[in-house]
C-alpha cells in the first residue's frame, strides 16, 4: 500500500490506494490530487478568478451563469439548507469579517448586525443555470461543502480508473474507496476535541465516509468562553453546544453536511443525528460522549 | 463532433453532478419550514394531432360499406408555472378542427354532404388549474371549458392528495361536477328532436385512490371512480336513438410501474374496470414500455386491449345493415355502434429527444381497430363494420 | 336495484384491497431515486392523455378512470 501526503483544503491530506504497481498507484494518486486542487482552486472565496468570486463581484448587480458543476453544488447547497431548517447557509460566509480569529475579540452589535442582513440563501436567486445575488455584499461561500465534495469527486475519479482499495483523506473528512486488500477494515482515528494530539475514538470502516465537525478547528478563546469557525446564520454568533461531531455516511458530502449541521443545530442536532440513520460520534461541552451503534 | 474529450468531461461532469445529488438525497428530510414539493420549473408545450379514421365493410355482410370517416387536426398548448415555491398554475388550449362524419345508424346513414368532406367543426377548449403544495400534500382546484357549435361543456373540480411522512403512501380525492349545453336546433339534429330550445346535462363525480410505493423500483396506484349524470344522453344526430336520462358510472383502475435497473427501462402496466347503469361491462389493459436510449433519446412502445359489452338498449342490426333496425315497444334504444358489444387492439410507438437543456421534442404513432368479435364474449354484431383509427402526434417542450 | 347491488359488489372489495396494501414496505427518502423518474410517475404528458382520452371516449363507451377532470364534448 501506498500514502501520498499533500496539503490542500487547509490542512494535511493524504490518498492512500493499495494492491497496485508502485508507478501505477503514484501516477493515479496524482491524479487524485490534481481534482481536489481543481475543486479547491475553482470554489475558493479568496481566488479572484474563481467562480464563486466572479458570483460574488456580481452581488446586487447581474446574473451569472453557471456550468453544470457549480449548479449541481448550488442545488446541493439548497437541499442542505432545507435539511438544517436554514442553519446550514452558505451565504453566512460574510459572518467571518465580524469573527476575526486572529485578534481574538468579540465583534460589538452594530459591526454584526449588518453582516447578518447580508446572510441569507433565500436572497440568493436561480433562474436555470444562473444565480444571482440579491444584495450587494453578499457572498457565497463553498468553505462547508467543498471539502467533502472533493473528497467524495476524487474517490470516484479514482474508482474510476481501476482502484478498488483506498481512501481519500482531506484533512479529516474521508472517502473510502475499497477495503484493505484482504477486505478488512481501514481504521480511522478520530481526533481529541481538547488534546491536540491525541485520539478520542478509532472507527474502523470499510466503505463509505466518515467525516467530523468541531469547535477546535479555528477558533479563540475569550473570557472563559470559545468562539469556533462554525456560525449560526440566524444569530450571527459561533455555535457553543457541542466539542465535536462525527458522522459516518455512505458519501463524504453527506457525513460532513450532516456533523456541520448536528453543530449548528446544537441541543436540537442529537434528535438530528439520530433521524438521519447514521453512525455517529457526539462529544458536548462536558466531554460526554453520545453514539449509536 | 465531439471531440473525445469533450464527450470524457460531459460524462465526468454528468458524474459529478449525480454524486452531488445521490449525496443531496441521503440527507434527512427537514420536517418544517421547507414545504417545498412544488416543481422547481415551469413547462411551456405545444402538441399537434393528426387523426383520421376509417371503416371498412370487409366481411359478407359488410360488404359495400367501407369509407373514409373523421379527419381531426388540432393544436394544443400548455403552460405550467410554479408560483412562489409553495403554487403552481397550469393553463391549456385546444383547437380542434374536424371533417368528416359518423354513421346515424350502426354502420351506415351518413349526411347527404358528408362525403365531399364539406361539413367541417371547430372546437375550443380550455382548462385552468390551481395547486397548493404543503408539507403533506396537495390542494387542486379546476376549471374547464369547451365549446363547439352545437354544445358547450363546462366544469370544476377540486382534489388534494395527502401523504405519510415518508411519502410512500399517497391518498388522493376528487370531486368534479359539469354543466353540458346541447343545442337541438341545427340542421343536421334528426326532425324528432329538434327543439328551440337546448338541453343540458349535469354530472358529478367523485374520486378516491391510493399511490403506494412498493420498492425502489415499482409503485402501484388504485383509483375508484363514481359518477352520477342526468339530463340529456341521447345523440340529436343518431336515429333510432333515445337514451335514459340517468347515467351512473363506477370504475376501479389499478396502474404499475416498474424500473428495470439493468436496461434501464421502465415497465408501465394499467387496468381499468367500467360498468354504468346503460348496462355496459368494459375492461381496458394498457401495456408501455419505455427505454432510455443514449445521447437524450426515448422509445416507448405501446399495445392497448378494449372490450365493452353492449348497452341494455342498443339494438343490433337486422337482416340488412345498411337499413335502421326496428325498435317496436322499447323504452329506450339506439343504434349507436359506440354502445355495441366489441374488442379493440391498438399499438404503437412514442419517440422523444432531448434537445439541449431545455427543449425536448416527441412523435407518437397510435394505430387503433375495433371489430364486433374482439371482445371477450365474442358475440357482437356481426352488422358493424370494421372501424381503423390512426393518429400522428408531435410535440415540442420548453422548460422554463 | 341489481345495478346497485353490483355497485356495491365491487366498490367493497376495491376498498378493502386499497387498505391493505398501506401496511406494504419502507423505501427510505435516499432510496427513491428511480422513482422520481418521470416514467415512473403516474402524470404522464398532460396534452397527450388529453388527446389520446378525448379519441379513446369518442369512440368507447367507456371513459374517466384516472381523474374527475372535466370537459366534455359533443363527440361523434
Amino acid at each position: 500500500m501506498e500514502r501520498f501526503g499533500f496539503r490542500a483544503m487547509g490542512g494535511g491530506c493524504e490518498i492512500a490506494v493499495a494492491e497496485m504497481e508502485k508507478e501505477e498507484s503514484k501516477r493515479l494518486a496524482s491524479l487524485g490530487i490534481e481534482e481536489v486542487n481543481r475543486i479547491e482552486r475553482k470554489y475558493s472565496r479568496y481566488l479572484p478568478e474563481t467562480v464563486v468570486s466572479k458570483i460574488n463581484a456580481q452581488a446586487g448587480r447581474n446574473w451569472t451563469v453557471c456550468d453544470e458543476e457549480t449548479v449541481a453544488l448550488l442545488d446541493y447547497a439548497d437541499t442542505v439548507w432545507c435539511s438544517s431548517g436554514g442553519l446550514f447557509d452558505v451565504t453566512s460566509g460574510v459572518l467571518q469579517r465580524a469573527w476575526d480569529f486572529d485578534r481574538a475579540a468579540v465583534p460589538p452589535q452594530e459591526k454584526l448586525l449588518p453582516l447578518v442582513k447580508l446572510v441569507g440563501w433565500k436572497q440568493v436567486e436561480r433562474k436555470a443555470s444562473a444565480v444571482r445575488l440579491k444584495q450587494k455584499g453578499m457572498q457565497l461561500d463553498f468553505g462547508g461543502i467543498c471539502k467533502e465534495y472533493a473528497a467524495d469527486a476524487a474517490a470516484l475519479l479514482l474508482s474510476g480508473l481501476g482502484v478498488r482499495h483506498g481512501y481519500v483523506n482531506l484533512a479529516g473528512d474521508i472517502r473510502v474507496i475499497g477495503p484493505k486488500a484482504d477486505g478488512t477494515s481501514w481504521t480511522f482515528g478520530i481526533r481529541h476535541p481538547r488534546k491536540p494530539e491525541g485520539l478520542m475514538a478509532s472507527i474502523p470502516v470499510t466503505s463509505g465516509a466518515i467525516a467530523t465537525s468541531g469547535d477546535y478547528e479555528r477558533f479563540f478563546e475569550s473570557e472563559g468562553q470559545r468562539y469556533c469557525h462554525i456560525i449560526n446564520p440566524v444569530t450571527g454568533f459561533p455555535v457553543m453546544f457541542w466539542r465535536s461531531v462525527t458522522v459516518l455516511a455512505p458519501l463524504a458530502a453527506t457525513a460532513g453536511s450532516c456533523a456541520t449541521i448536528a453543530m449548528l443545530m446544537e441541543a436540537e442536532g442529537l434528535n438530528f443525528l439520530k433521524d438521519s440513520g447514521f453512525r455517529y460520534l457526539a462529544v458536548d461541552q462536558a466531554g460526554r460522549m453520545y453514539y449509536n451503534q | 463532433m465531439d471531440s473525445l474529450q469533450g464527450k470524457n468531461s460531459n460524462r465526468r461532469t454528468r458524474r459529478l453532478a449525480a454524486l452531488l445529488a445521490s449525496a443531496a438525497m441521503l440527507l434527512p428530510p427537514a420536517n418544517n419550514a421547507c414545504a417545498d414539493a412544488a416543481p422547481e420549473q415551469g413547462v411551456v408545450s405545444l402538441k399537434y394531432l393528426n387523426y383520421h379514421d376509417s371503416q371498412s365493410g370487409d366481411t359478407y355482410k359488410t360488404a359495400g360499406m367501407s369509407r373514409d370517416r373523421i379527419n381531426v387536426n388540432a393544436l394544443s398548448l400548455m403552460v405550467m408555472v410554479p408560483v412562489a415555491g409553495e403554487w403552481s398554475v397550469a393553463m391549456t388550449c385546444t383547437e380542434d378542427s374536424i371533417t368528416g362524419a359518423s354513421p346515424a345508424h350502426h354502420g351506415w346513414g351518413f349526411p347527404a354532404d358528408s362525403s365531399s368532406g364539406a361539413s367541417g367543426e371547430l372546437r375550443y377548449a380550455g382548462d385552468l388549474s390551481v395547486t397548493r403544495y404543503f408539507s403533506k400534500g396537495t390542494l387542486s382546484a379546476g376549471s374547464s371549458y369547451s365549446q363547439e357549435s352545437d354544445y358547450i361543456s363546462r366544469g370544476i373540480s377540486l382534489s388534494g392528495t395527502l401523504s405519510d411522512g415518508s411519502k410512500n403512501t399517497t391518498i388522493s380525492l376528487g370531486t368534479a361536477y359539469n354543466s353540458d349545453t346541447v343545442d337541438l336546433n341545427k340542421p343536421a339534429v334528426i326532425d324528432s328532436k329538434k327543439s328551440e330550445s337546448p338541453r343540458s346535462k349535469r354530472v358529478f363525480s367523485a374520486l378516491f385512490g391510493v399511490t403506494q410505493v412498493m420498492s425502489q423500483n415499482d409503485i402501484m396506484q388504485i383509483i375508484v371512480t363514481w359518477t352520477h349524470g342526468k339530463g340529456y344522453y341521447s345523440d340529436p344526430y343518431k336515429d333510432p336513438d333515445v337514451r335514459p336520462d340517468m347515467r351512473r358510472m363506477f370504475t376501479f383502475m389499478t396502474r404499475w410501474n416498474h424500473h428495470f435497473e439493468a436496461p434501464d427501462g421502465t415497465a408501465r402496466l394499467s387496468y381499468r374496470y367500467y360498468t354504468d347503469t346503460f348496462g355496459i361491462r368494459a375492461h381496458t389493459l394498457n401495456v408501455e414500455y419505455v427505454q432510455a436510449l443514449p445521447h437524450g433519446w426515448e422509445i416507448t412502445p405501446m399495445v392497448r386491449y378494449y372490450s365493452q359489452s353492449a348497452a341494455d338498449f342498443y339494438v343490433p342490426t337486422g337482416d340488412d345493415p345498411f337499413v335502421a333496425a326496428r325498435v317496436d315497444g322499447m323504452q329506450y334504444y339506439s343504434g349507436d355502434q359506440r354502445l355495441s358489444a366489441f374488442g379493440a387492439f391498438s399499438y404503437g410507438v412514442r419517440v422523444a429527444k432531448e434537445l439541449g437543456r431545455s427543449w425536448m421534442a416527441d412523435v407518437k404513432y397510435e394505430n387503433y381497430e375495433q371489430r364486433y368479435d374482439w371482445g371477450i364474449s365474442g358475440r357482437g354484431d356481426s352488422g358493424i363494420p370494421t372501424f381503423n383509427a390512426r393518429n400522428i402526434q408531435i410535440g415540442l417542450t420548453r422548460k422554463l | 336495484m341489481m345495478k346497485m347491488i353490483a355497485f356495491s359488489g365491487v366498490s367493497l372489495p376495491a376498498l378493502v384491497i386499497i387498505s391493505a396494501l398501506t401496511g406494504c414496505s419502507t423505501v427510505q427518502p435516499w432510496e427513491k431515486q428511480n422513482l422520481a423518474r418521470p416514467a415512473m410517475t403516474f402524470e404522464g404528458d398532460r396534452l397527450d392523455t388529453g388527446y389520446t382520452e378525448h379519441i379513446y371516449s369518442s369512440k368507447e363507451a367507456a371513459s374517466g378512470g384516472s381523474g374527475v377532470r372535466g370537459g366534455g364534448c359533443g363527440c361523434n
